[in-house]
């Protein structure tokens, strides 16, 4: 079972025969007059890196809180291993495990103490703490105190704590924001490690890079609705063209904005390079998107040549994330 | 049990490796018993220091010396070198007062004495100065008081007047009790609430903020546990805290202790576990942390002058007396000092101790009802 996880990591979830292991309908929060999570459905398959990602203020979170029920849904229900979260909280309470993205944990306790402790609240079997500690590398942290633990072993502490009953399904809220990217990397390979013994796993990020690597799926979230919901690789090509050409002009005519009417006809030019898709500009820079890379750069540099025009910051990329979500929002991921 | 046991420990752990708090929540209680009954308690027992001048240098005169002297349990007077020091030293307040027999003294008196004799003067004719200092009344009575007994005396042995009425004193006070025996149990009264009123809900506010209870409230484990842990390890640690300042008050500052130390444990308990729960209700209404402070404080600074811990409740006046009469602060006071210092049974305190245990009732129904783990 392991092992064919293992070798199925790119696509580890092959179709709908994989059963669910959260199923989420309808599901809706109100907080005064604002809907903050507006009926959204979705299921999480057993075994999966289910992947909640959105800017801050989508409704990961929220989203994450209902399924864990520690916030009432007003409408909608979320099941976890077939118990509901309202009506059999108490047995959903045993199968998951959690990490809050705002938890902080007893400072003075030491390491193993505070392992201890939450182990005590399961009444299930919990996992031999010594072992535990040390995959999650805090070995020799036992005796430590919470407080002097880094950022990056705090949250390893948390996720030891998540995972201390050996819960089927571990909830990870933004477990890497504000960690350094080495800190960020160690991190990374225990929640594919968890993924790899069997867990199913719901994280959410702001990170696009972070849902790239650990995600099987990608649930792209934004003003507590659903917009997109596949695979990494199926989400990028959805945008039909491979590649992004980013480029600035200097401060004129041209430079001055979308919205300037010069700009305009410059858009609706550059529009004709063989291969664009699609423009955007955005944060000062123009964004060509291309299924034919080659062939649009050298359009774009003879249009220049033409016009013209001194084109800097010229670079090439592959579609990102990031880009799949401007291209369904109208939004960029990092904007508040 | 399991998980109670585990969080009682984690609860205990935290308070004893907060040396800090540990060291402040002893620390401050303590400085308070020795400034208190230390300075304001001294054993003078209210006797007043002063200077005496003898401007007349008569018979008569020495005659009034010999009554003040007479006075000296309440009066320690020494004869003043110099009048104008004397008044120094009063306004200072080094000596309290300053009496003065005028030159001419005696003369008057014996001009009365024949003028008596004769009929024809009623009023007093030789007359002390006293100088005294208005700030400090009670001891400028006792001062003003003596002289007068001073000066009675030597007009009726002028005039040969025997009394035919006396007054016979009986000290029904067996108890000699100084401020110190008041202040302690008082003290250790304050103590009690604050650390439990103002420490439950600080606490329970700053680990909701937090989010540790919501971390918690993600797991099986029930608030009843919850709470019966945090309950199990305050009493352990703030009953102990308790306990200790009372011993210190009494072993190393000599507080009288005459009754039971098992009704005094006793009360110790109930008031913890009233103010705790106090405090539980507290830490369900305050929205922040921020605010749980301040709230905490605004219910326990008016108890701490209202409830009898500086001053006896019978000093507050009459219409704040239902208000003193209902307050929880008040009868645990009133318990640890009637057991402390009259050595009081349970017979003699029974309504204080059913009043603690009624707001401990009441305060935990409020408490569960206004719980939140968010």
């Amino acid at each position: 079972m392991e092992t064919a996880q293992k070798t199925e990591r790119q696509h580890p979830v092959g179709g709908s025969e994989a059963e669910a292991i959260i199923e989420v309908r309808g599901l809706t929060k109100r907080y005064g007059g604002d809907t903050v999570v507006k009926g959204i459905d979705f299921d999480v398959k057993r075994g999966e890196i289910f992947g909640l990602l959105g800017p801050n203020g989508a409704g990961k979170t929220t989203t994450m809180e209902m399924i864990e029920g520690l916030r009432r849904p007003d409408d909608g229900y979320a099941r976890v291993a077939g118990y509901d979260t309202r009506s059999q909280l108490a047995k959903v309470k045993e199968v998951i495990g959690v990490q809050l993205q705002a938890t902080s944990l007893f400072d003075l306790l030491t390491v193993r103490e505070i392992t201890r402790m939450y182990a005590s609240f399961y009444n299930t079997p919990t996992v031999p703490i010594e072992p535990l500690l040390e995959s999650m590398i805090l070995g020799d942290k036992l005796n430590g105190r919470v407080k002097h633990l880094s950022g990056g072993q705090k949250q390893r502490l948390a996720i030891a704590l998540a995972i201390v009953h050996s819960p089927q399904v571990v909830f990870l809220d933004e477990p890497t924001t504000g960690l350094d990217p080495q800190a960020r990397r160690t991190l990374w390979d225990i929640v594919l490690r968890l993924r790899d013994e069997g867990k199913t796993i719901v994280l959410s990020t702001h990170y696009m890079d972070e849902a790239r690597i650990l995600a099987d799926r990608i649930c792209l979230m934004d003003q507590g609705k659903i917009v997109a919901l596949d695979t990494p690789a199926n989400l990028i090509s959805s945008l039909a063209s491979e590649s992004a050409i980013e480029f600035r002009l200097p401060a004129g005519d041209h430079a001055a904005g979308a919205d300037h009417p010069s700009a305009e006809r410059l858009a609706e030019r550059l529009e004709t390079i063989d291969g664009v898709r699609r423009i955007e500009f955005r944060k000062e820079s123009w964004v060509l998107y291309t299924d034919a890379l080659q062939r649009s750069l050298t359009g774009l540099i003879a249009f220049a040549e033409q016009e013209g025009l001194a084109l800097t910051d010229l670079q090439t990329r592959t579609a990102t994330l990031e880009d799949v979500f401007i291209q369904m929002t109208g939004r960029s991921l990092r904007e508040e | 049990m399991k998980p109670y046991i585990q969080l009682t420990l984690a609860q205990l752990r935290l308070f004893g490796r907060n040396r800090q708090v540990l060291f402040w929540t002893l620390f401050f209680p303590v400085v308070f018993i020795f400034m208190l009954g230390t300075f304001m308690g001294n054993g003078s027992g209210g006797a007043v220091e002063g200077y005496w001048i003898d401007e007349d240098g008569s018979e008569r005169s020495a005659q009034v010396l010999a009554a003040l002297e007479e006075q000296k349990a309440v009066l320690k007077l020494e004869q003043a070198k110099d009048r104008e020091a004397a008044l120094e030293e009063l306004r200072h307040g080094t000596k309290q007062v300053l009496i003065i027999i005028p030159a001419g003294f005696g003369d008057t008196v014996e001009a009365a004495v024949t003028g008596q004799h004769s009929g024809v003067s009623d009023s007093p004719a030789g007359s002390l100065t006293v100088y005294y200092d208005q700030t400090q009344a009670s001891k400028s009575m006792s001062a003003l008081n003596a002289a007068a007994q001073a000066a009675d005396e030597v007009s009726k042995a002028v005039v040969e007047y025997s009394p035919v009425v006396a007054v016979e004193p009986v000290g029904v006070q067996s108890l000699n009790l100084t401020f110190l025996d008041f202040i302690v149990p008082g003290i250790v009264a304050m103590m009690i609430m604050s650390n439990n009123l103002n420490g439950v809900a600080g606490q329970i506010a700053s680990w909701r903020e937090r989010g540790i209870l919501r971390r918690m409230q993600s797991t099986p484990l029930r608030p009843s546990t919850f709470i019966a842990a945090q309950i199990t390890a305050r009493l352990l640690m703030n009953g102990s805290q308790a306990l200790i300042v009372l011993l210190l008050g009494i072993f190393v500052f000599g507080a009288q202790m005459n009754g039971s130390w098992l009704l005094l444990l006793g009360f110790v308990l109930l008031g913890t576990l009233a103010f705790m729960a106090i405090g539980f209700i507290i830490a369900g209404l305050a929205r922040t942390p921020e605010s749980a402070g301040p709230i905490a404080g605004f219910v326990s600074f008016p108890l701490l002058f209202l409830g009898g811990i500086f001053f006896p409740v019978s000093d507050m006046p009459a219409f704040m007396q239902p208000i003193v009469k209902a307050i929880p602060i008040t009868h645990l006071s009133t318990g640890l000092r009637q057991v402390m210092n009259v050595g009081a049974g349970i017979g003699e305190v029974w309504v204080e101790a059913l009043v603690l245990g009624g707001w401990l009732a009441a305060a935990f129904i409020a408490a569960s009802l206004v719980f939140k783990w968010e």
